[in-house]
């Protein structure tokens, strides 16, 4: 772990209000796990704390966050132009275990494939990608993961299925029941709550992406916390004990 | 004047530089950017006899200008820091401040008693100021007697010095410091977070409210219970960086605890540290 100085190289808009930053290192960037994060300094005036975003691409001098504008901190954020310099702090956390099988699937909602990006392109092959979102003119978010097994919906109905990805994945399910299949997700809680109920009939292994509200991003402060089903430690800390965690061990 | 490095409690420290209850974990998750015994003394989070799980989410929130969190103590229980800990802070060398705190004051005491002799320990620092629950914290730290009898019991049952955690959310924080000293405090820390709310999903939170402002607050605290008391004062409260540090020493502080810089730069600490051993170097005292 590191805290790194940067300097913006590119901060555009993909699509309205969602943004890709591109930041140069000096020097190497450590190696980041797919699902590992790091916690930028955003300079302006009406931001205080850092803001927690996952690695979406890591190259060896130069790191990209995806986001989308939510709230003060990534408003001002966005405004951030190319030559300006910040500090990064990564990796943070524990990110996704990968482990030898079959067949993987990737389930994304909306702004959630900036949390799989780095995961789907370490997994190279046997990938089935499911990306739900609002509408058709959010697709350009997949960015060059159209070269997978894709499954896409809409909530509007504008571009493939019409209805939410766990409703389209529900389609899928019986597919899977003899597979060695390990499934990813990064998507709002919402969605892990329906996935749960979908994954309850084979009871599948599933690791999902986990947000929270952070401070410190490092374990220090307690902010992040969740609610698992842990006996020992139920409460955990989604910065340090995540933020990956397995979909069966919370307490949705 | 102070000296350096600097004696607390009969025990010679590294360096006055703590990190503020609740901003470091339990000490071990830093190690990955920095040592911990970069620390004079290392706080520990507010620790309680049984485990407590804390309050739910939402627990932060950017003010912008600093930040309120709502943590409302969680911690595993005194005992399991001890056994988990203890070795650790040994091997670093660094001795460490438990901060307790109870329900009621009983549970305070039964803190104190259930330390026994602890070579890494020290002193105590109890939290009689945290905002965050709703019994004990910052309502027993408001009433003079109740500091006093929290304090005696804790004296009656350990060997090991006693440092008192005040909030200046009380009308006369002089009162309630000169309470603590009577009854045997060993020592001040001024200040805790201010109290402060929030609404969110139709919730209100309470919360404690930190950052770089605290310290025109801290050091008001710490000058006029400095005037009134012949106890060492640590001093907490908005300090960002080795200027800050400086001027909590100044004012008369002891030893200073940096906490919310943390989450800013992760590295302030070791930044404060640097910035002081240079200032003593060139043959500054406070």
């Amino acid at each position: 772990m590191k805290d790194m100085e940067v300097t913006v190289i590119e901060n555009r808009e993909v699509i309205k209000d969602h943004f890709l930053l591109k930041a140069k290192v000096k020097g190497r960037i450590p190696a980041f796990r797919p699902g590992q994060f790091v916690m930028v300094k955003i300079q302006g005036p009406q931001v205080f704390l850092r803001r927690p975003f996952t690695a979406y691409e890591c190259e060896k001098d130069t790191i990209s966050i995806l986001y989308k504008v939510k709230g003060v901190g990534t408003r001002v954020l966005s405004k951030m132009k190319r030559g300006e310099k910040t500090f990064i702090l990564g990796p943070c956390g524990r990110g996704f275990s990968i482990t030898e099988r079959e067949l993987y699937v990737v389930i994304a909602g909306g702004i959630g494939v900036a949390g799989v990006n780095l995961l789907i392109k370490s997994l190279k092959k046997n990938v089935w990608i499911f990306f739900g979102t609002s509408s058709s003119s959010n697709l350009s978010l997949l960015g060059n993961l159209t070269n997978y097994d894709l499954f896409i919906s809409t909530l509007d109905g504008t571009y493939g299925k019409k209805g939410d990805v766990i409703s389209l994945f529900r389609e899928k399910i019986d597919d899977l029941k003899n597979k060695d299949v390990e499934i990813f997700a990064c998507g709002p809680k919402e969605m892990y709550k329906s996935l749960k109920d979908a994954l309850l009939k084979y009871r599948l292994p599933c690791q999902v992406l986990y947000e929270e509200r952070m401070a410190c991003g490092m374990g220090l402060c307690f902010g992040c916390v969740v609610e698992t089903l842990d006996p020992k430690d139920p409460i955990k800390r989604v910065c340090y004990e995540g933020p990956v965690f397995s979909l069966w061990e919370l307490s949705l | 004047m102070g000296t350096f490095p600097l004696e607390l409690f009969g025990k010679k420290l590294r360096n006055p530089v703590m990190n503020a209850s609740g901003t470091l974990g339990y000490g071990k998750e830093i190690e990955r950017l920095w040592k911990i015994s970069t620390l004079g003394a290392f706080v520990t989070k507010g620790l309680s006899v049984f485990p407590h799980k804390g309050n739910p989410q939402p627990r932060i929130l950017d003010l912008g200008f600093g930040m309120l969190n709502s943590i409302g103590l969680q911690n595993f229980g005194i005992k399991r820091f001890l056994e988990e800990y203890t070795e650790f802070f040994i091997r670093r060398k660094t001795p460490v401040i438990l901060n307790i705190f109870g329900f009621t004051e009983d549970e305070y005491v039964e803190c104190g008693r259930l330390i026994g002799e602890n070579p890494a320990v020290l002193a105590l620092e109890a939290n009689l100021s945290c905002p965050n629950v709703k019994q004990g914290g910052i309502i027993f730290g408001k009433d003079p007697k109740i500091v006093g009898r929290i304090v005696r019991g804790l004296k009656s049952v350990t060997k090991i010095p006693v440092l008192v955690k005040l909030s200046s959310e009380v009308t006369d924080i002089v009162e309630i410091a000169y309470a603590a000293y009577e009854a045997g405090a060993d020592g001040l820390t001024l200040i805790n977070t201010l109290p402060g709310m929030w609404k969110e999903r139709d919730t209100l939170v309470r919360g404690g409210i930190s950052g770089p402002f605290l310290k025109f607050l801290a050091l008001k605290a710490i000058y006029d219970c400095k005037r009134s008391l012949p106890i060492p004062i640590v001093g907490a409260g908005g300090i960002m960086n080795v200027k800050d540090a400086i001027l909590f020493l100044e004012a008369g502080c002891s030893a200073i605890q940096v906490g919310t810089a943390t989450f800013l730069d992760p590295l302030a600490i070791p930044k404060i540290v640097k910035g002081l051993k240079a200032y003593f170097k060139r043959g500054q005292k406070w």
